[in-house]
């Protein structure tokens, strides 16, 4: 069993599978929708006369606003990859479930494990890559030379990267959850939720200021700008405690994965 | 026997020894322990429950035992490099999942074990399903799923095949045909071992048969041998595993 047989598997395995299209699709599409909307209302106030009605009327702002829909997309991947394998088949399809499948043909787990977190992250990194220079392209189209751009091309980057950093964390975390409750509900009602509704995390941070210490919240500033609360972590150390929340997460999921049958 | 000959017996080789099983506190496996040869169709009979399916699981590696060892060729099952293609394995129907089609799942089996990509096609063709290949899984009866779990079993070539009721869901024809595909693999000098609850379903293609009631065998040996002096197969079969032998002639 080579590495790149593992990789490749599980590679066409992920992309064969709808429900991570419909992942690919929130990012992508709904970041591209969500980034229009935004940019025409931007340029409609700048032309009306009245850009005060818009928090700024940079167009890379208007792109970024949609960043918390690749998180979504992120979640539902890291989800579906693991879940896929415990959904069990109809039972007058004799209701079997992947997981045997899967472990019959790459029995050493950890390998298997690593083998699905590289592709996991390959994936969320080629869906940032064509998602944020799309919306910022779509963005500079509408808005234009109506407005003058805030945000230097190198904090742009920056930003970008930390993005999806922050999504991809984000979508392992969604992984590890799921590997450990062998359920697909959890973790997206968790994280979704969390990161679209209503951000519990948030609330918590009027209790204590341990609060911040969480790993949806360590992260937040690596999408600096997105200023919605004062205090917390700066930008570097909280991904890294982001990154360690994420490592303790895959680490918990791999030793159980490792002991339980199947 | 030459030395060549010698090993492709021992690959094919499945060894059970003193495996034991708990789920807390009830035992599932008691030392459990039987062999299944190459060249020979080995039947592994017992009712719901007795046990057949967690000594599969062990012996492919799915779940860990308490105790004992199950090795195939002499390692365990873990261990082989590119599994599929020394054991071909079916449990709880074709372990596809139903939102994929039937060809993209044997293609992401034959990458992870280095099979060529011309194998999905053939063992298509081989289990009558060409014409569903391109059928998301969810959408086919559970004989067409049993033929599936067989596709992906014969993927790889291998050496041994364990299936866990293989002929479930299949109609009279299919089961007939299944009966020859595994005749021609022990003839071909394949392993294999399959589990049944049912006597009359294996008498026609089992050499060797053994036999697992509450979780402990109760008979191993010969067709001939755990048949002889009963009228019918079931009876022998129930009285096996019922312990009394009270319906031997």
């Amino acid at each position: 069993m080579s590495v790149t047989g593992l990789l490749a598997a599980e590679l066409r395995k992920t992309v064969t599978l709808p429900a991570a299209w419909a992942g690919i699709g929130v990012a992508v599409l709904g970041s591209i929708a969500l980034t229009v909307l935004n940019a025409v209302t931007t340029r409609s106030a700048i032309d009306a006369g009245t850009p005060e009605r818009v928090a700024n009327t940079s167009a890379f702002e208007a792109a970024f606003a949609a960043m918390p829909l690749g998180t979504v997309g992120a979640v539902v991947l890291g989800v579906v990859m693991i879940s896929s394998e415990y959904a069990a088949n109809a039972a007058d399809a004799g209701g079997g479930r992947q997981i045997t499948a899967t472990l019959t043909a790459m029995p050493r787990r950890m390998s298997l494990l690593a083998a699905k977190v590289t592709v996991l992250v390959l994936l969320v990194i080629a869906v940032a890559a064509v998602t944020l220079p799309t919306t910022v392209g779509i963005a500079n189209a509408v808005i234009g030379g109506a407005a003058t751009e805030t945000v230097t091309p190198e904090q742009a980057l920056l930003r970008g990267l930390g993005g999806a950093l922050y999504w991809a964390l984000t979508g392992l975390i969604a992984a590890a959850v799921t590997l450990l409750t062998r359920s697909g509900l959890i973790a997206p009602i968790v994280l979704i939720a969390n990161n679209s509704v209503v951000s519990v995390s948030l609330l918590l941070t009027n209790l204590t200021p341990l609060a911040h210490w969480l790993p949806d919240l360590a992260g937040r500033r690596l999408f600096a700008g997105m200023d919605t609360v004062d205090g917390g972590l700066a930008a570097g150390p909280g991904a890294l405690v982001m990154a360690a929340w994420t490592v303790v997460f895959l680490i918990v999921a791999a030793v159980v994965f490792r002991r339980r049958d199947a | 026997m030459s030395a060549g000959r010698a090993h492709d017996r021992m690959v094919g080789m499945l060894l059970i020894d003193q495996l034991v099983k708990r789920h807390g506190t009830r035992t599932v496996l008691d030392h459990v322990g039987f062999e299944a040869h190459p060249g020979r169709v080995t039947a592994f009979l017992g009712a719901n429950g007795a046990g057949k399916s967690s000594t599969l699981r062990i012996l492919l590696g799915l779940d860990r035992p308490d105790g004992g060892t199950a090795l195939v060729g002499g390692r365990p099952y873990r261990s082989l490099r590119d599994p599929l293609r020394t054991v071909g394995s079916m449990l709880d129907g074709s372990g596809a999942h139903r939102a994929r089609t039937a060809r993209d799942h044997l293609a992401w089996l034959a990458r992870s074990n280095g099979i060529d990509r011309r194998r999905v096609g053939e063992v298509l063709d081989q289990v009558g399903l060409a014409s569903s290949a391109r059928v998301r899984v969810g959408r086919l009866s559970l004989g067409m799923g049993q033929r599936l779990g067989l596709a992906a079993a014969l993927l790889g070539e291998p050496q041994a095949l364990v299936l866990d009721e293989p002929v479930n869901g299949l109609d009279p024809e299919g089961i007939r045909w299944m009966r020859g595909l595994l005749r021609d693999q022990a003839a071909a000098g394949g392993t294999v071992l399959l589990s049944s609850h049912l006597m009359s379903e294996v008498a026609d293609v089992a050499d060797d048969l053994v036999v697992i009631a509450g979780g402990r065998i109760v008979a191993a040996g010969t067709l001939a041998e755990l048949t002889a002096g009963y009228d019918r197969l079931e009876d022998a079969f129930f009285a096996l595993t019922s312990g009394d032998g009270g319906a031997r002639r």
